[in-house]
């Protein structure tokens, strides 16, 4: 007898495949103009996903790989597999981890990186990173052969080759004041000149059509890591190096890997100590650079920015170092190497989680330049938050430190470190005569490093704020500013339109990428707990839900009484234990009618700088005010070390961004991290059986590729007696917790049915004028005082306040009550 | 004017019952209980599995030749565990183990059953005719170790579930095995073109532990038995022989009957024994034979050559390392698979991929329990909990999610001629409890179906009444 027919037909998957295509929905990130792409290679267009169309689908549904690859006899001790898509597995537990590790951040990007197994993903921009760092297209292949368990596609290594090849080959020098166009290889230099763009670029005062070669004698170009040394105790340093190492593990390891990582490492570390490195190069015409850049990206060799910082004698130095104090992280000092490595600063962009100490990387990488400093940040609470960062860390003083924002305008003649927002660069139209004087100044200007902070958040804000295509507005800040170089500080490399490969290539390759989980076993950021509590509609909420309009529909979630009920509650749970409360809304209406309610300051978008500061400052000090409301002003640009609880009640729609940029917000590492199994406590708030679900869900999938894990609870124990005694509709249950009787909960319903389709939306533009903060205070009784409750892990964690539950309504004759669909079986 | 609205199709299948030894066994009839305690094998298996009250109750008795009050034997046990006490008797009276006989007194006693001790007491004290399979033998020439054994079972156990998932990858099974499945309700002909295809049951059998599965595939294939002209006894009997039998010893085949010899071919086929050839004399029990009546019930120790193979990610990734495709198929009933590479597999959990399990019967405590039976190394050393519990709830979430609706059947009263009519048998199935939903305005009402009869004569009478 034959073996029967497969169980399942396989119907159901073409239905899958097309929800994954589908687009998000809720699409918060604008989406680039056609015109967008130029400027970015055409290798960066390639796909290597589109190489596996060909993969045939087992029975199981699977894309199978088995015939392309032979499992090689020692795969054990190999922690790798390749697929011919580009995606790349690798075990976190094998002894090599450590080196495959190193090496796939250098040369993909990462999917996932959660416990066991992680998932990377070659791309084209990820490759040219990887060239930047210099990195060998030979070694990239070898390395990868060696470290997988099978054999690797072939498709593969020819995707390497073609982003590889011509990458990184050729290297835009600014020495002493002079551009320099510089290769190690003759030959593509030759191919170059040969088209006449770029002929027409070439400085024309050397003897026509010699390239020059220099054979440098390059005697030990100091490199970041020695510099640090003269910076930083010299303790510090060799600590973390041999940190780095990793002991005896090797015996088990095949040797090949081995060998070949120590040879690769070296390379990449000790590259200018080789003693006569051959590099061909030609002069360029200051004016023509531009051209020349697009004209190299155009040829498929993009030019490499460098700075030989060190032999710029144009510029002056400006008298600032680190102080003793500040010590690097390990990760800190690591991202810092690949941008120093070569003795030179390379532009690209380095990628650590909030609260890992972005600004320290920063600080740091000015300090080693020592040539004039452009910070850019997006509000005008991160400006004074990065001039304090800068007095912190490094010697700089105020008369070194400019502030340009609307509302605080230091002098900028000779000061060394200019800190100001995106939108004053942008700003098109109309300044005062001061800000005209300092604009100027500012474009007059030769800088020696531009920080970009968070500029991944740079898209929405100007789109928010200035309505414009964002890439375009970012060109336009590289091109009124001119710097030489230039290092983006971002949390996530991500954007709802995966476009952002397109923006990076203006900025520079990807230098570094922390590992949230490793940095956060390690204490260095905060232990999280996320939990997504599901707060049940009330039947009068949810029946309005379900016949209004869409924009409605939002407020009606959000509003929904028994979420405001669980958030009541969880801040007066948390003020209890002591803790920072971040509440975060993106919706106007919800926040001032919960702060209010609530008794709780709130900032939003019309409230005034001064104001903002004033109730930050209350929060960080004043033991009183534990809780405080803000809007999404507050996702990215203030930075809030002491919370360490954030209760998201509303937010925009499926963002994964914005949800890691609020995580952000608590990641801080705390006191006693290492004490307690969780520090810091994450919840969503989310309305069951409405639209939330969907997009939470949607939301998280970024921080659980990172490794975080969601729990969810259905129900908060607390609130028992409250939401039984709610059942039976009885009135005097617990007169703490708000809306618990049906008639307030009616008058909420009312309100939220008058509001306007303006309050349903989103924070835009300001409304009416802020409320005066001074009230908060003087409505807070005295007589609050905070107990710090002692418990065990459990209680402390929340654990055990969270169990499951699942959420019967009483049978009752109201219609109201009844799911839709018992419309059904009544009709 | 009523009509019943049935919500049956739309309940959620019950899970698929295991029964255990005893259970098996009290669900014998008596005379069967009788023939089989002849022999003492099978006295030896019911008394192990007997509980340790009962045990104890059984040695004391052991001995006793006259019925012994129930009185005097309810004093053995403290007045604190009666309860024990009851489901003890209950359990002991249902295998037949001891029957119910009055002293002369007058007082209720108890009696061992007379097979059942004498049978007894020759497994404990020996004595009585030789086991069928003791045999001496000559010293096989080619010895097959325990390593061997356990491969050889394992793959032949492994043919069986491959022919469930449909794979193509083992050889086909016999026809009697198929009919066994067939029987067991684990497949079903289809209706197109009668082939064989897996049933709910099937996938709920398929996430069972390999011992439950032995076990309950024998059951099922016990019940055929006597169809196929073999004595159950007999069968029975040989069966407990092997679970008492050593692993890696081989057994001779000498005075089997003819039947017994056919039992053991089937035997051979499932791989609970081995044979070299059919004809070899001799045969060795694997350790599914072992595993068969002792094993079920307790956990199994974990197989040290049985390697965990899963890993399950808080990102809802399931990787496994297997080239099986049987593995693969199982993993394919509740995840979506990505990737295959040459030794593991990527997929994922998703809501979909959950709830298709969910529809087929599959429970969330099947799935978590197949993941954590499976774990890989990695995951029980940064264990405990060896799964994600986010993982785990977010299964057990999406079950519940299903459930969230409640069925009570019922039957639809409607078209009532007056607003008195409604009224009258509204508050008449409401006062008698059986009233499930009414609405006044749509003069419409839903009463149990237990309750139906009552309502409907009581609406006869009322309306032969006031017509």
């Amino acid at each position: 007898m034959g073996p029967p027919k497969r169980f399942k037909k396989d119907n159901d998957r073409g239905k899958w495949k097309k929800r994954k295509e589908d687009p998000e929905e809720y699409n918060d990130d604008d989406t680039l103009d056609d015109n967008e792409t130029e400027g970015i290679p055409d290798a960066a267009k390639n796909d290597v996903e589109k190489q596996d169309d060909t993969a045939l689908e087992d029975e199981f549904g699977a894309k199978d790989y088995r015939a392309q690859m032979v499992l090689k006899p020692d795969c054990v001790l190999r922690p790798l597999w390749v697929a011919p898509n580009g995606h790349i597995f690798l075990e976190s537990f094998s002894p090599v981890y450590k080196h495959a590790h190193d090496f796939l951040i250098a040369i993909s990007e990462p999917v996932c990186r959660p416990e066991h197994i992680h998932e990377y993903k070659l791309t084209a921009y990820s490759l040219y990173a990887a060239v930047s760092v210099g990195l060998q297209t030979h070694d990239i292949i070898e390395y990868l052969k060696r470290l997988s368990k099978t054999t690797v596609p072939d498709g593969i290594i020819e995707f390497i080759k073609l982003c590889t090849l011509s990458y990184g080959k050729v290297k835009l020098v600014l020495k002493h004041n002079k551009y320099f166009v510089e290769s190690p290889y003759p030959e593509v230099l030759q191919k170059l000149l040969k088209d006449p763009v770029i002929q027409e670029c070439r400085l024309k005062n050397t003897v026509e059509d010699e390239i020059i070669t220099n054979i440098q004698n390059k005697t030990k170009a100091p490199q970041f890591g020695a510099k640090a040394v003269t910076n930083v105790p010299t303790g510090v340093t060799k600590v973390t190096e041999t940190n780095d190492q990793v002991p005896a593990e090797a015996a088990a390891v095949p040797e090949d890997i081995t060998t070949f990582y120590d040879k690769m490492d070296k390379e990449d570390e000790d590259e200018e100590e080789e003693q006569e490195l051959k590099t061909v190069s030609f002069e360029v015409n200051q004016e023509k650079i531009e051209i020349i850049q697009k004209r190299c990206i155009e040829l498929e060799y993009p030019l490499l920015a460098e700075y030989d910082f060190r032999n710029d004698t144009v510029n002056p130095d400006i008298n600032i170092d680190l102080k003793p104090s500040a010590v690097l992280r390990p990760y800190q000092e690591k991202s810092l190497r690949k941008m120093f490595g070569n003795g030179r600063a390379r532009s690209g962009v380095i990628v650590l989680p909030c609260g890992a100490g972005k600004s320290l990387v920063g600080v740091t990488a000015c300090c080693t330049v020592r040539k004039r400093a452009l910070v850019l940040c997006n509000s005008g609470v991160s400006v004074e938050q990065w001039k304090q960062q800068f007095k912190m860390w490094s010697t700089a003083d105020d008369s070194m430190i400019c502030r340009f924002t609307s509302e605080a305008k230091d002098k900028p003649m000779g000061c060394g470190i200019l800190i100001t927002t995106y939108s004053m660069i942008t700003h098109t139209q109309k300044r005062s005569w001061e800000a005209e004087q300092t604009m100027r100044w500012l474009q007059e200007q030769e800088w020696g490093i531009m920080v970009l902070d968070v500029f991944h958040d740079l898209t929405s804000i100007m789109c928010l704020e200035v309505h414009t295509i964002p890439a375009k507005m970012f060109r336009r800040v590289l091109t009124i500013v001119q710097s030489h170089c230039k290092l983006g500080l971002t949390a996530t490399l991500l954007r709802e339109d995966d476009k952002i490969a397109d923006l990076n290539f203006l900025i520079g390759p990807k230098l570094y990428e922390a590992n949230w989980l490793e940095l956060q076993k390690r204490g260095f950021i905060a232990r999280v707990q996320c939990a997504e509590v599901w707060c049940p509609m009330t039947p009068e909420f949810y029946r309005e839900y379900l016949g209004c309009k869409m924009s409605k529909k939002l407020l009606l979630y959000v509003m929904n009484p028994n979420k405001f009920r669980c958030c009541q509650y969880l801040i007066r749970y948390h003020e209890r234990r002591g803790d920072k409360t971040i509440v975060f809304s993106d919706n106007v209406f919800a926040l001032k009618h919960y702060a209010i309610k609530m008794n709780k300051p709130y900032i939003y978008g019309p409230t005034s700088q001064s104001e903002r500061i004033q109730i930050l400052q209350n929060f960080k000090f004043n033991t009183k005010v534990n809780t405080i409301f803000v809007s999404k002003v507050a996702d990215t640009s203030f930075d809030l070390p002491e919370a360490n609880v954030l209760i998201q009640i509303s937010s925009h729609g499926g963002s994964r961004r914005q949800e890691a940029q609020r995580l952000g917000r608590i990641l801080r590492a705390k006191k006693g991290a290492i004490a307690e199994e969780y520090n810091a406590f994450f919840y969503t708030l989310v309305s069951q059986d409405t639209m939330e679900m969907n997009y939470s869900r949607k939301r998280q999938r970024f921080l659980v590729n990172q490794g975080y894990a969601y729990k969810v609870i259905t129900k908060l124990a607390g609130m028992e007696e409250v939401r039984i005694a709610y059942c039976h509709l009885s009135e005097d249950s617990e007169p703490d917790l708000m809306y618990t009787s049906r008639e307030e909960q009616g008058h909420l319903l009312q309100q939220v049915l008058s509001a306007s389709d303006m309050d349903a939306d989103e924070e835009r533009i300001p409304g009416e004028g802020p409320r005066p903060f001074v009230t908060y205070f003087t409505s807070l009784g005295l007589s609050f005082q905070i107990i710090r409750k002692a418990g065990n892990m459990t209680s402390m964690s929340g654990a055990d306040d969270a169990v499951y539950y699942e959420y019967k309504k009483a049978p009752s004759s109201s219609t109201a009550n009844k799911h839709p669909l018992f419309k059904k079986f009544r009709a | 004017m009523s009509n019943t609205i049935s919500g049956k199709n739309l309940l959620r299948p019950t899970g698929l019952q295991c029964k255990n030894l005893q259970e098996y066994l009290k669900s014998r009839p008596p005379e069967v209980l009788n023939k089989l305690y002849h022999n003492p094998p099978i006295c030896l298996a019911v008394f192990r599995e007997l509980p340790v009250i009962a045990k104890h109750y059984v040695m004391r008795l052991l001995f006793v030749e006259q019925p012994v009050p129930q009185a005097v034997i309810a004093s053995w046990c403290s007045k604190l565990h009666f309860e024990e006490h009851q489901k003890v008797v209950l359990i002991l009276n249902e295998l037949n183990v001891w029957k119910e006989a009055s002293i002369p007194g007058g007082l209720p006693g108890w009696i061992l059953n007379t097979t059942f001790k004498k049978n007894l007491k020759i497994v404990l004290l020996g004595g009585g005719k030789p086991w069928t399979m003791s045999n001496q033998l000559e010293i096989d020439s080619k010895p097959r170790d325990v390593a061997f054994l356990d491969s050889y079972a394992l793959e032949r156990w492994e043919c069986v579930l491959h022919y469930m998932v449909g794979s193509q990858q083992q050889e086909g099974i016999s026809a009697d095995a198929v009919r066994i499945l067939l029987h067991a309700g684990l497949m079903k002909r289809d209706e197109a073109d009668g082939s064989p295809v897996i049933t709910q049951a099937g996938f709920q059998f398929l996430l069972l532990e390999t011992a439950l599965q032995v076990w309950y595939f024998i059951l099922q294939y016990l019940d055929t038995i006597e169809a196929r002209g073999l004595d159950l006894v007999e069968c029975l009997t040989f069966l407990f022989q092997l679970n008492f039998s050593t692993l890696g010893k081989d057994y001779s085949t000498e005075g089997m009957s003819e039947g017994l010899l056919t039992f053991l071919q089937h035997l051979r086929e499932f791989g609970l024994v081995y044979q070299r050839k059919r004809k070899a004399g001799r045969f060795y029990p694997t350790r599914l034979a072992l595993n068969i009546a002792t094993g079920q019930n307790k956990p199994l120790s974990r197989d040290p050559e049985k390697e965990g193979y899963i890993v399950v990610e808080t990102n809802y990734r399931v990787y496994a390392y297997t080239n099986s495709n049987l593995q693969v198929a199982l993993l394919g009933l509740f995840c979506e698979m990505l990737y295959r590479f040459p030794n593991l597999v990527v997929s994922i959990l998703t809501r979909d991929s959950v709830r298709q399990a969910l529809k087929s019967g599959i429970t969330a405590a099947q799935i978590v329990g197949y993941l954590q039976q499976h774990a890989h190394s990695k995951m029980i050393e940064a264990g405990p909990p060896i799964l994600p519990p986010t993982i785990v709830d977010q299964i057990k979430l999406w079950e519940n999610e299903r459930n969230r609706f409640i069925f009570s059947e019922g039957v639809l009263y409607s078209q009532f001629l007056s607003q008195t009519d409604f009224e009258v048998l509204r508050d008449h199935a409401l006062s008698t409890g059986v009233l499930i939903w009414q609405s006044e305005r749509k003069r419409t009402m839903v009463v149990t179906k237990a309750g139906h009869d009552d309502v409907k004569k009581f609406w006869k009478r009322y309306s032969k009444g006031s017509s």
